[in-house]
């Protein structure tokens, strides 16, 4: 995209912005308010921030103060996050209000990510991604941009991401009680694509961390996972719905990976090297476990990505669609996202404005990985994507449906 | 509940100390009696006084030292492995000489055999003038009464809370000392390598106190009258240190050694020391009482790289004797009138404490946080009440029975989450040469 295209969609958006702007007490949702580029500052001791920079790889927590629109909140805990956007150039933060100061929270919130999105030269396939997921019905973290500072000293554009933790679990199962796991990815020549891992705890402790009930015996957090990837590994196909559907809401797995697929998300659930990027939530009252879509700044890169890609090696999601009303589930949920992001050009919309939120703020970032160059081809792909992604995906649809 | 055992010393260490003792009384009271005309019949002669002894001459000894000790502990709450006993100045098996040269100069050389710090005490004083004497080596810094009475004379089993996690405790160092005006008023002015063993743990990675000045100013403002208050004694004291940047090792150690607060807070600058002390020992009873306070400095330590509120341990203690077989505290209950196996069953004294020691930080004009860099730390505090019966059989065995109960502010931190307030029981055995 040009820039003067940028300019005038920067004008666009900016009377957008300004003429429904909520007037409202300070809440989270303002924090999360997707047309603000907010600032947040960021109060580090010298030393600590230098240990922070130095030992980026380490997820030791530091104190600090972070100030947003005239409030302070005073010794939060920091540390370095990410996997493969860890760096010391533009640090990727966790902010954990509660770390150091017992119940503490800022605007209801335990921790909020502030996501360095080093790897996603647009810096808006993350955010896109996520409106999509969001406007699908699934259970989402909100997200915005801001330019944050550290010491006074500008580090770049970040994304403002809402932790995935128990506020996150009451505002969107509307309960806080059951079992939550962030999936650790081990790398790719540990690829999981679902495959049963035996009858011990060890193997699925390492991709399952517990982000609550921490304290309780592994049988009581870890039995049902075992179960679940031993039924979805069994060989009985008259019985493996039945069972299966004990531990899996299969139905929204399947909305899950459809909507990652029609992102052509590559480094999801059936990611290129194994399951990847997501949180998975067993309810209090159930064993059924359900998706919450996680990190998605590898999304809509490729218009053409086939809507079966690597549908075959996970067991799960090959097993699951070889059930006809799963399949069509599937291609149904597939399409619903086809015509979401087509109406009224949704899709292309949503790139556009935060493209223009992004454009002025992404320019200043000295730290980021990519150019300022690279931000606007980067962005054409993604409006490429998101105006070609509708129409190859219901040509696809339609294949698969055999008309 | 829990009990430990520690019988310090071999059994036959503990069989030949009790020969030694059941047995030779006897001959060292005859040996004592009769010690002036040995002398003067040789010069060059052994002595069993208080301690076996060589003379070379006018003026001029060595005193060989050895005490035993066992400690017999339970609790309603659980001893914890990380708190080592090994770092509280308790008798065990300790080995020493001390004696004088000519009068002009003491010395003392003390070894606990097999602890970490084997050496304890290892000085000598030049004290040919009282009003300026100079003592060099390694030696408890001149700060707290209680920390600088000897583990033999104690009250109580444990010195006080403050005493042992408050003072510094000992070093290496060179200090100036005397008493002026009839022994009215003393003082005691050192220069140390450290702030003292008593500030350091075995955890490399915390910081303690460097270069450290003390000093101790006495006064027994009624010495000279003849009145009950003769004994009176009150005094002052400071330390400074220079305090490198780290996590300090300040830590609070229930009665039994359970930590009840740990300071994972940043300190920089110095680390200053003010205590205040009073004994009175009129009689057959004795009162002591003292306060203390630890403040180091976080210079430079908050987020913005601006000076933190101090981080602060204060404490203090009141506690009272009385001799229920009449001996005079200040002459010794250590030395019965009727010691055992001559005819008495030594000296009993009961003993009563009540102290408390607190840790924090000086403001508290903010929620506390546990961050390293918080102004407002979470602190805690423990009171901690002792009563106890001392058993002094002769001058060589002293048997300490004592009930302690402490109550924390903040049970969370301490041993029992859900019970701030728990018992323990000491019972100590002690055999001194």
């Amino acid at each position: 995209m040009s820039r003067p295209r940028l300019t005038l969609s920067a004008l666009a958006i900016a009377i957008w912005a300004v003429a429904p702007a909520p007037v409202a007490a300070q809440s989270a949702d303002e924090l999360f308010d997707p047309r603000a580029v907010h600032d947040i500052r960021i109060t580090i001791n010298s030393r600590d921030y230098r240990q922070l920079r130095e030992d980026y790889l380490s997820n030791t927590y530091y104190t600090a103060d972070v100030a947003w629109r005239g409030l302070k909140v005073r010794n939060v805990g920091i540390r370095n996050r990410g996997v493969g956007s860890r760096n010391p150039q533009k640090l990727g933060l966790r902010v954990d209000f509660n770390r150091f100061t017992k119940g503490q929270t800022f605007l209801g919130l335990r921790a909020v990510i502030l996501d360095n999105i080093w790897q996603d030269g647009s810096f808006i396939a993350e955010r896109t991604s996520m409106a999509l997921f969001e406007r699908m019905g699934q259970p989402t973290p909100r997200e915005s941009f801001a330019r944050v500072y550290i010491n006074g000293a500008f580090q770049g554009l970040y994304a403002v991401i809402e932790s995935i933790d128990e506020p996150f679990l009451t505002r969107t199962f509307g309960e806080r009680d059951g079992y939550l796991f962030s999936f650790q990815h081990q790398g790719a020549e540990a690829a999981w694509r679902g495959e049963y891992l035996g009858d011990e705890y060890h193997p699925y402790k390492r991709f399952f961390e517990p982000e609550t009930h921490q304290l309780e015996a592994d049988a009581m957090v870890y039995q049902p996972i075992l179960e679940l990837f031993r039924e979805v590994n069994g060989p009985e196909d008259s019985v493996w719905r039945e069972r299966v559907e004990r531990y899996v809401d299969l139905p929204q797995l399947v909305r899950h990976v459809a909507i990652e697929v029609f992102l052509a998300e590559g480094d999801g659930f059936l990611g290129s090297n194994g399951m990847n990027n997501y949180f998975l939530y067993r309810p209090a009252k159930s064993t059924a476990h359900r998706w919450i879509p996680w990190d998605k700044d590898s999304a809509m890169l490729d218009s053409h990505f086939g809507i079966f890609t690597r549908a075959d090696e996970n067991v799960l999601v090959s097993r699951a669609l070889a059930f006809p009303d799963l399949r069509a589930h599937y291609l149904n949920v597939l399409e619903e996202c086809a015509r979401v992001a087509a109406t009224d050009e949704w899709l292309l919309q949503q790139v556009e404005q935060l493209a223009a939120l992004a454009e002025g703020p992404a320019s200043e970032d000295t730290l980021k990985q990519f150019s300022t160059e690279a931000f606007a081809g980067a962005v054409d792909l993604i409006r490429q994507f998101a105006k070609e992604r509708p129409a190859f995906v219901m040509q696809e649809v339609a294949r698969a449906r055999g008309n | 509940m829990s009990t430990t055992l520690r019988l310090t010393g071999t059994l036959a260490a503990w069989t030949a100390m009790f020969l030694v003792v059941t047995c030779t009384p006897a001959t060292a009271q005859n040996t004592q009696s009769s010690g002036k005309k040995d002398k003067q019949a040789n010069e060059d002669i052994f002595e069993w006084g208080e301690h076996p002894s060589l003379h070379f001459g006018k003026g001029t000894r060595i005193d060989f030292r050895a005490r035993l000790a066992g400690e017999l502990r339970d609790s309603e709450a659980p001893f914890d492995g990380d708190n080592a006993r090994e770092n509280i100045d308790i008798a065990k098996r300790r080995l020493g000489v001390a004696g004088q040269i000519r009068n002009i100069v003491e010395f003392e050389v003390d070894a606990e055999v097999g602890s970490t710090n084997t050496w304890r005490d290892v000085y000598a004083n030049y004290r040919q003038f009282d009003f300026v004497q100079v003592q060099g080596g390694k030696f408890k810094l001149p700060f707290s009464l209680d920390e600088n009475t000897s583990a033999t004379k104690l009250d109580f089993v444990n010195r006080s809370r403050a005493a042992t996690q408050l003072a510094p405790g000992r070093d290496i160092g060179v200090m100036v000392h005397g008493r002026l005006l009839e022994r009215m008023f003393g003082y005691e002015v050192g220069i140390f390598n450290h702030d003292g063993d008593n500030a350091r743990t075995l955890n490399t990675d915390r910081v303690h106190g460097g270069q450290t000045f003390a000093a101790r100013a006495l006064a027994q403002p009624f010495r000279r009258t003849k009145s009950l208050l003769s004994d009176l004694q009150v005094g002052v004291a400071m330390t400074r240190s220079d305090l490198p940047e780290g996590y300090p090792d300040l830590r609070g150690l229930t009665a039994m050694d359970m930590r009840f607060f740990r300071a994972d807070a940043w300190v920089m600058g110095a680390r200053k020391r003010h205590g205040f002390e009073v004994r009175w020992r009129p009689g057959p009873a004795s009162i002591k009482g003292e306060w203390m306070r630890v403040s180091d400095e976080r210079l430079g330590q908050g987020v913005d790289d601006g000076p933190l509120s101090p981080l602060l341990g204060t404490g203090w203690y009141v506690s009272g004797t009385w001799a229920l077989t009449g001996e005079n505290k200040a002459n010794g209950v250590d030395n019965p009138r009727r010691p055992l196996f001559r005819g008495g069953y030594g000296a009993v004294e009961v003993a009563a404490r009540v102290e408390r020691i607190t840790y924090g930080s000086k403001a508290n004009d903010e929620a506390p946080s546990d961050g390293p860099r918080a102004n407002v730390i979470p602190g805690n505090s423990d009171r901690v009440d002792t009563f106890g019966v001392n058993w002094y059989a002769n001058r060589w065995i002293k048997v300490q029975f004592n009930v302690v109960r402490d109550t924390l502010t903040d049970p969370i931190l301490g041993p029992l989450p859900s019970q701030p307030s728990f018992w323990s029981r000491v019972f100590r055995f002690q055999v001194s040469l």
